[in-house]
């Protein structure tokens, strides 16, 4: 898929794991590495907003687009 | 609640009832099997229907023997209409009836069904034909509204699911 997942550059920024950012949001650690791999077919807003939250981010800095 | 509970009874009656009309499917296989042994006896068959020997009598006994043949022709298309319905209904029972396997098996029970309704055409034409007013043939076969409107719904049915089986996967790989 041309949308790449950078949230492992991201918890590595903010020295967090994902099981640290799992617990915050109260999304099962399954699921956040679904979307940490790239095999997810789509992301809620809430999921978003979850996670710009906790990483004080914004959504351009955990998704890219690639051309493939 | 009420209406939950009938639900949850609907489903072990359906795998009960679905299991039994496959046991009789079969059954009814074997008797028109017996049944097609018969037919060559012609004398036999005169005697039995009480016919006297004339060209009438004659194309009533070849036409109930070729009606016999298209019978058991749809043994096994009604097999793989029950069998699938089976599948259908344990997949229900599991939880998870929204997979591509029932968007396919629907589809094929659509196209038995086809089958089905194209043979009961067939053989309502063949009982008209040999039936004569000295030996009429009654038989419940040929075009059925109901019948075809069944092949409609259960094409219309298989998109449905593998519309839903899409969604579903969709659904699941959604963070």
């Amino acid at each position: 898929m041309a949308i790449a997942v950078k949230l492992d550059d991201v918890l590595h920024d903010r020295r967090m794991t994902l099981t640290e950012l799992a617990d915050r949001i109260g999304i099962t650690l399954a699921n956040l590495s679904i979307l940490k791999t790239g095999k997810a077919r789509a992301i809620r807003f809430t999921t978003l907003d979850a996670i710009c939250q906790a990483l004080s981010c914004q959504p351009g800095d955990i998704l890219r687009f690639e051309r493939e | 609640m009420a209406e939950q509970a009938s639900s949850s009874a609907a489903l072990p009656i359906a795998r009960a009832v679905l299991r039994i009309l496959i046991v009789l499917n079969w059954l009814i296989g074997a008797g028109i099997l017996a049944l097609l042994f018969v037919l060559p006896n012609e004398r036999w068959i005169m005697s039995a229907f009480k016919l006297s020997p004339s060209p009438d009598a004659h194309r009533l006994v070849m036409g109930m023997r070729v009606i016999a043949v298209l019978g058991l022709a749809s043994i096994p298309l009604n097999y793989l209409v029950l069998k699938r319905l089976l599948a259908i209904v344990e997949t229900v029972r599991a939880g998870d009836p929204f997979v591509a396997a029932n968007a396919y098996r629907l589809e094929a029970i659509a196209w038995a069904l086809l089958a089905l309704q194209l043979l009961s055409l067939v053989i309502g034409a063949i009982a008209k034909n040999v039936s004569t007013p000295a030996h009429p043939l009654h038989l419940d076969a040929g075009f059925s509204i109901s019948g075809w409107l069944a092949v409609l719904l259960t094409f219309v049915l298989a998109r449905v699911f593998a519309q839903g089986a899409l969604m579903r996967e969709d659904l699941e790989a959604t963070v």
